[in-house]
């Protein structure tokens, strides 16, 4: 089985029994779980049938003069790519988590800004790995286990101890950074562009702030033709602007190849970010009525400043990640849901659509946090999924 | 915490009286803790009540000793994750499994030592870790990379 858990998409799931095995604490919950807390289709606090609670969202977004089409990150391809038709009919705002999330990686390595791989080979190839502002303990939990640092690969094969160096780049001691021990620094930065800067100063043999840590890991770097960066939340919002970091890929290319793979998310992010950019060249806060894309089209800045009066959420649940302020707004528009759970957001929506579970009742395409495209398998298919939902309210557009 | 044959001998009756098969209290001390020696081989501690105290504090200091397993190992399974870092790192399953959790997947084998079920690491099967047997190497390839602490060992 495919684990949709997260943007790892592990594909070494087995169920024995009732039992979840390889999965992490994060994966095997979906799976053990995923009959627990199901929506029910609502208008208005009452409970209805599918199809009105279907023709009852039909009829807000027609008459919605500003509404935005949201969420998607945990839906496949398949799902994003109606989702994308949809907002483009209804000429609506577009946006995912990635917005606040790491959409701005994914932008770098889509535009190809900077050089990207696969993990497999990462498995197979990198010796010197980077861990910038992120910590796949939380995160990710098999990311380093699976596809990085501990395993073995074709040009690796000693083992992590002598085959790898694993390099933490974080402001606090998180679990990542404690694995960090043998053959691996660990570097404290209170200021990302002042690392960034002291890469640059010590490849011109001057003297910087992080001189020693980062000549060290420059002297590993010349051991090795095979290098990856993975790139957190705390490089995104560490350097906000990330052209200084974009030179610096670029500069310690020049010294031995390195890659750049942003370090993951939820399971479908990218997939929405992929889809978004190949139909209109960005990857997420996009109105189809400007055709352009602004920070000011962000989910969150769009609720922040009453610019919509509807919103089409689907597969995420913003009352549960975003701050009271702003989703307490929610309240003023219209709000569909369109969730297999009974989250938080649709405990206050207006109308709520249940829908499947990706990877568990709706198969499909999902993008790894690396690119490589990767297909669901289903325990039991269920035949009002998101497709179901998404298809029907297109059509009653 | 660690148990170390010391804090054992301090409560032992330090007296050398042979009675339990060993030469001294302290090489008992180590006995016990490698769990080739059972308390109650210690008859004086049973039999004389001055060292009664000292029993009944032996037998609370001794009592993870039941909950871990052969190999000295103890599982916390609610501060494991699932990350599997135990799974890949442990050199039994790399020469075992080099296809499987050699290259980072689930163990492919039947019994490895440690397998994550349900999202949490579980000891499968004990009898193939390195620190079990007569000729035990004190391996801790396990606990070294587990970033929760949910891996430990008796010894520390």
């Amino acid at each position: 089985m495919i684990c949709p858990g997260c943007s790892c998409l592990c594909d070494d799931i087995e169920i024995m029994n009732g039992v979840v095995r390889n999965a992490c604490r994060r994966g095997a919950e979906i799976f053990l779980k995923y009959k627990e807390n199901r929506s029910k289709p609502i208008v208005n606090g009452k409970e209805v049938d599918v199809d009105k609670a279907i023709d009852k969202a039909v009829e807000i977004l027609k008459s919605s003069k500003n509404p935005v089409v949201y969420g998607f990150d945990t839906t496949p391809v398949e799902v994003q790519k109606l989702a994308i038709d949809l907002a483009e009919k209804l000429n609506a705002y577009i946006d995912d988590t990635s917005s606040f999330c790491l959409g701005d990686l994914v932008e770098l390595v889509l535009k190809k800004e900077v050089p990207t791989t696969t993990l497999d080979d990462v498995r197979n190839y990198a010796y010197v790995i980077v861990y910038w502002g992120a910590n796949p303990y939380h995160s990710l939990s098999r990311h380093m286990s699976k596809y990085t640092y501990y395993p073995r690969g074709e040009k690796r094969q000693k083992g992590y101890e002598e085959d790898r160096f694993l390099v933490v780049v974080d402001v606090r001691k998180s679990e990542t950074a404690m694995l960090a021990k043998t053959n691996a620094r660990y570097i404290v930065v209170d200021n990302d562009l002042e690392l960034i800067d002291s890469f640059f100063k010590v490849m011109e043999g001057k003297a910087a702030k992080y001189a020693n840590e980062v000549s060290a890991v420059i002297r590993e770097l010349r051991k090795s033709d095979f290098n990856v960066i993975f790139g957190g939340l705390g490089l995104k919002y560490g350097l906000r602007d990330l052209k200084p970091f974009v030179e610096l890929v670029k500069k310690l290319n020049e010294i031995s190849p390195t890659y750049f793979i942003p370090a993951g998310f939820h399971a479908n992010m990218r997939g929405f970010n992929e889809t978004l950019f190949e139909k209109t060249g960005f990857v997420n806060k996009y109105s189809f009525r400007d055709n352009t894309s602004k920070d000011s089209y962000a989910f969150v800045e769009l609720l922040k400043n009453d610019t919509i009066d509807s919103a089409l959420i689907v597969g995420t649940d913003p009352v549960k990640s975003l701050p009271f302020e702003i989703v307490s707004k929610l309240k003023k528009i219209k709000t569909i849901v369109v969730d297999p759970r009974n989250s938080l957001t649709a405990k206050i929506a207006d109308v709520v659509i249940p829908s499947a579970i990706s990877g568990i009742e709706q198969s499909g395409t999902m993008v790894r946090s690396d690119g490589v495209r990767v297909k669901l398998d289903v325990i039991e298919e269920r035949d009002v999924n998101d497709y179901y939902v998404m298809k029907r309210i297109l059509e009653g557009l | 915490m660690a148990i170390t044959p010391m804090d054992i001998y301090k409560y032992l009756p330090k007296t050398n009286c042979k009675k339990c098969g060993e030469n001294t209290c302290m090489s008992f001390a180590f006995k016990l803790l490698s769990r080739e020696k059972k308390l109650e081989d210690c008859t004086p501690l049973f039999e004389e009540k001055k060292y009664e105290e000292y029993r009944k504090k032996l037998e609370e200091l001794l009592k993870p000793l039941e909950e871990a397993t052969e190999t000295g190992l103890v599982v916390k399974e609610e501060l494991c994750v699932g990350c599997g870092n135990c799974v890949v790192v442990c050199p039994v399953h790399v020469a075992e499994d080099p296809q499987g959790a050699g290259i980072g997947k689930g163990p492919t084998i039947e019994d490895p030592i440690l397998r994550v079920e349900n999202g949490v690491v579980k000891i499968v099967n004990m009898g193939k870790c390195r620190r079990y047997g007569k000729e035990r190497i004190l391996c801790v390839a396990c606990r070294d990379n587990c970033p929760s602490e949910a891996i430990s060992f008796l010894e520390g």
